[in-house]
């Protein structure tokens, strides 16, 4: 079946490279996300798997077949670009068949097919269209289709709903997972919107500079951030970090703060070090003074999200928010204290940035 | 009362912006169905009888209507093998070349910096040498160097504004370059593309330079109307403004297109 | 088909014709030019530099060149002047689609007539005794006016034929890409309470300066073109008032005496000159543009 195997692959433009050295195996059946900042390479990498690009080196394995140096249309892959790319000189059903009639299928073949997937994703009404008279909507709609009706061992998707207004991203993100659900195709995502990416995804695959960041589930990179990139990069409002020092007993100290870290998660933290916390604002909440783990500041900004909201406060000089429902009672210039569990704190190294957590 | 003056008076300017451009060919139009004796006189004359002598004149003059027979050839002949040749060329060039393709666009751009005469004057020896001189195939040979470079110029920047995503969408779907070109870019491209090819027609059409050095029994029609001066004693004026008439039409026909040409060209962003 | 073999198959007959052709001319002049060939005999002897050296002592290739330069000078100003000064104006004033799409229409006509064609027009109006310039300059009592035929007024009247035929048409270039602009710089210059003028000194024609750049280049290679319109309207005269390089080359090589060799010797100047000059513009044009 269509497992993905990317061995040391390398590509780089003229002297500079872009990509060096990217091990990646994605079982059968999996949606992964490849989710990084701009440049990063995620792009770059799927459009190596489907063929656009050649590899300066290394082998990509698609369900065991060697396909390398083989052109896009010979990979069983097909792709969902950010643009749609439909062909605008075609009609909707003649965009979504093209491929089939390439390859010489017969007419009474292709009829049903059609009639399936346009009956799937709500297009019955719009097959004789020029793409031009669709919506965003029911464009992103046509070009899965295209990708859809080929049956194709691999679903790759180059940013698909970025060109879409909130709502229907919204709409279209839950509409993709439920037919991978269904299909059980295994599928390559990628876009740079992490919320995207935690709500899509089995596995997310972080990327920075054309390494692989972290590798692992929602949760995992959530609530386990390898390192202080991915815990940045990852869950809004952002992480604070503060550098503290270690004491003894594991109590890491900065200026009026000091923090309980977890034994259990950190066991190799050694007094006198030096660490860089992160403190994640959803995880963070009001409290009574002299709590454990509590933090006491200054209100600068409250920010109304709803049903909660964010508080940034001063502490020690320096800006530390966090997320609380009790925000309405909060004015500016306020003392307020709050507090942090011990099993939610992330502890760097300042100079690798890499987690102190135990493997 | 101050703003109803300034309107006038951009109105009567642009008024007059109108029959600058337009009047001096409305006027040879008029010229070209006047007898003589309505052309050479005092006061320019605006109503006067018409008469279609001066087209009889040219349309029976074995020499304009060679002149006219080798334009069509030439001109036809050279841009069907401009656009043959240089429409592929254009679209590797605007997306099979990375690095080296600057290079031979450069080299491309270049030949429109070669001052015609140069062309002219070794090419005169060379088809003299040759045999070929004063033959329609010389003149064509020499009329690609503009038709390929000029279809190339303007076919690159087309190409490029075909969406590279339905190109890669077309390869994923097994079609090779060949067929990505034939079956998706040509047609996207196209409206553009004739827009260049006309422009091009537009160029050799007019051409007299080359046709004058390299050709002589089988010039082309401006050289024939360039030298329908010294035809009898008298200036013939009515003729003259009847071969201009017949010289201007073709390309006055493609004005729709070039205006359309030009909206694509600018809105996507001159280089 | 692979790639490269599609890659091999489109470009190579192309360019290589191309190629062949550029190659065949360039070589042909400089074998003409150290040679003293000429139409009449076809025989011929290698004579090293003497062409050259012929040239550096030739008054009429400097009045050639002199006149040339003057040409590119003045008819690149005044095709970019007229087009910058309409284009602002049809901008200001005119601002229905249909009527500014009419204006167009008009101004793209002079452009594509053919030179001999415009040259045939224009020496008509420019007669002194029927033309319509002189009837008209003739009832406020000014005239009859020689143009083609005064050398002081020569050049320059065969100037306003070349403006005509490209000032109006980059005027509906200019107001074209004048139309793609973004407005809200120019809003919030209004805002601002700039003068209508001072918006298109200082905002909209610098947004256009790579434009503009190339319209002036575009306008300087084509200029080198104007053999068809000079050789038809004065034929490089009065004497030699009129007469560019590619006149006075094409007159030497082909209509007086046919002295191959010394017009390759001129053409090969010209064409070092313009394309180094022309390659040096154009890289610094694109830089500067950037």
């Amino acid at each position: 079946m269509a497992h993905i195997h990317c061995t040391d692959i390398v590509k780089s433009y003229g002297a500079h490279p872009v990509i060096s050295g990217l091990n990646l195996d994605i079982p059968n059946h999996e949606f992964v996300v490849f989710l990084g900042p701009s440049g990063c390479g995620k792009s770059t990498m799927l459009r190596m798997i489907a063929g656009l690009e050649e590899v300066t080196g290394g082998r990509i394995e698609i369900g065991g077949t060697d396909v390398t140096d083989l052109p896009p249309g010979e990979r069983g892959v097909a792709m969902v670009f950010q643009s749609y790319a439909l062909y605008p000189h075609m009609s909707v059903a003649d965009n979504i068949t093209f491929g089939l009639r390439r390859q010489g299928v017969s007419k009474a073949d292709i009829a049903p097919r059609l009639k399936q997937v346009a009956e799937v994703l709500g297009l019955e009404n719009f097959l004789d269209r020029r793409p031009k008279n669709l919506s965003g909507g029911q464009q992103q709609r046509v070009a899965m289709a295209r990708a859809m009706i080929k049956t194709p061992k691999v679903f790759l998707f180059d940013e698909p709903l970025s060109n879409l207004d909130a709502k229907l991203r919204e709409k279209l993100r839950t509409e993709i997972r439920r037919m991978h659900l269904k299909l059980k195709t295994t599928t390559i995502f990628v876009t740079h919107d992490q919320l995207e990416a935690m709500t899509i995804a089995d596995r997310i695959v972080l990327m920075r500079d054309g390494m692989i960041e972290q590798m692992g589930t929602p949760d995992e990179i959530f609530e386990r951030p390898a390192s202080r990139f991915v815990a940045d990069f990852i869950g809004t409002p952002a992480m604070n970090f503060i550098t503290a020092q270690l004491e003894p007993g594991l109590i890491a100290h900065s200026g009026s703060i000091r923090l309980q870290l977890s034994e259990v998660e950190f066991p190799s933290l050694k007094p006198g070090q030096e660490v860089e916390l992160g403190l994640r604002p959803a995880r963070m909440d009001l409290c009574e003074p002299g709590s454990a783990n509590a933090l006491t500041g200054e209100v600068v900004l409250v920010e109304n999200m709803g049903a909660e909201g964010q508080v940034i406060t001063e502490v020690d000089g320096a800006e530390i928010s966090f997320v609380t429902q009790g925000f309405r009672d909060l004015s500016i210039g306020d003392t307020v204290h709050f507090t942090i569990r011990p099993e939610h704190i992330h502890v760097f190294d300042p100079k690798t940035g890499r987690s102190l957590r135990k493997d | 009362m101050g703003k109803l003056i300034s309107t006038t008076l951009t109105r009567a300017l642009l008024a007059l912006l109108i029959i600058v451009a337009l009047g001096p060919i409305l006027w040879t139009v008029l010229g070209a169905f006047k007898e003589l004796r309505d052309i050479v006189t005092p006061v320019p004359k605006l109503i006067f009888e018409p008469t279609l002598d001066n087209f009889a004149t040219i349309l029976r003059n074995p020499t304009i209507r060679d002149g006219l027979m080798h334009s069509v050839i030439v001109v036809s002949a050279s841009v069907l093998i401009g656009a043959v040749l240089g429409i592929p060329a254009a679209h590797t060039l605007a997306r099979h070349a990375r690095r080296w393709g600057d290079d031979v666009q450069f080299f491309v751009l270049s030949l429109r910096f070669m001052p015609p005469v140069a062309i002219a004057i070794p090419f005169i020896v060379i088809y003299l040498d040759l045999g070929i001189y004063d033959t329609l195939f010389g003149l064509i040979l020499v009329y690609l160097i503009t038709t390929i470079s000029t279809v190339i110029w303007l076919a690159v920047p087309a190409f490029e504004r075909v969406p590279h995503d339905i190109e890669e969408a077309a390869a994923m779907e097994g079609c090779g370059p060949a067929e990505v070109f034939w079956r998706f870019s040509l047609p996207l491209a196209a409206p553009s593309l004739f827009g260049a090819l006309v422009f091009t027609f537009v160029l050799v059409w007019n051409e007299l330079l080359l046709a004058l050095t390299l050709a002589a029994q089988n010039a082309t029609l401006p050289v024939v109307a360039a030298s329908i001066t010294s035809l009898g004693k008298e200036v013939p004026w009515g003729v003259i403004n009847a071969a201009t008439v017949l010289l201007v039409l073709p390309p006055l026909v493609f004005i729709g297109l070039l205006m359309g040409l030009l909206n694509t060209m600018v809105r996507s962003g001159p280089k | 088909m692979t790639r490269k073999r599609f890659v091999i198959l489109s470009l190579v007959p192309a360019i290589g014709l191309l190629a062949t052709l550029a190659l065949v001319s360039i070589a042909g002049a400089v074998w003409f030019a150290l040679m003293n060939r000429t139409l009449r005999s076809p025989d011929y002897d290698f004579v090293g530099a003497y062409n050259f050296l012929r040239l550096l002592r030739d008054h009429r290739f400097f009045n050639a060149l002199e006149i040339s330069a003057i040409w590119e000078l003045v008819t690149v100003t005044g095709t970019l002047v007229v087009a910058v000064l309409l284009a602002v104006l049809i901008y200001e004033t005119v601002k229905k689609p249909l009527w500014r799409n009419l204006i167009c229409f008009a101004f793209l006509v002079p452009v594509l007539l053919p030179r001999v064609a415009a040259a045939f027009i224009w020496r008509f109006l420019y007669s002194p005794s029927l033309g319509a310039i002189n009837y008209l300059l003739g009832l406020v009592g000014i005239g009859p006016v020689e143009f083609l035929a005064d050398p002081s007024l020569a050049l320059i009247s065969v100037a306003i034929v070349d403006i005509w035929q490209w000032g109006l048409f980059f005027t509906v270039i200019l107001l074209k890409l004048m139309e793609t602009l973004p407005k809200d710089p120019v809003e919030a210059a209004k805002l601002d309470n700039a003068r209508t003028w001072e918006i298109h000194a200082y905002i909209t024609l610098p947004m256009l300066k790579g434009p503009l750049i190339s319209l002036a280049l575009v306008k300087a290679v084509e200029s080198l073109r104007s053999f068809d319109l000079i050789f038809v309207m004065t034929g490089g005269g009065p004497g030699t008032a009129t007469e560019t390089l590619d006149l006075y080359a094409y007159q030497m090589g082909i209509n007086m005496g046919g002295r191959i060799s010394y017009a390759s010797a001129m053409s090969i100047l010209l064409l070092i000159v313009t394309t180094v000059v022309f390659t040096i513009i154009w890289k610094a044009g694109k830089k500067w543009a950037n």
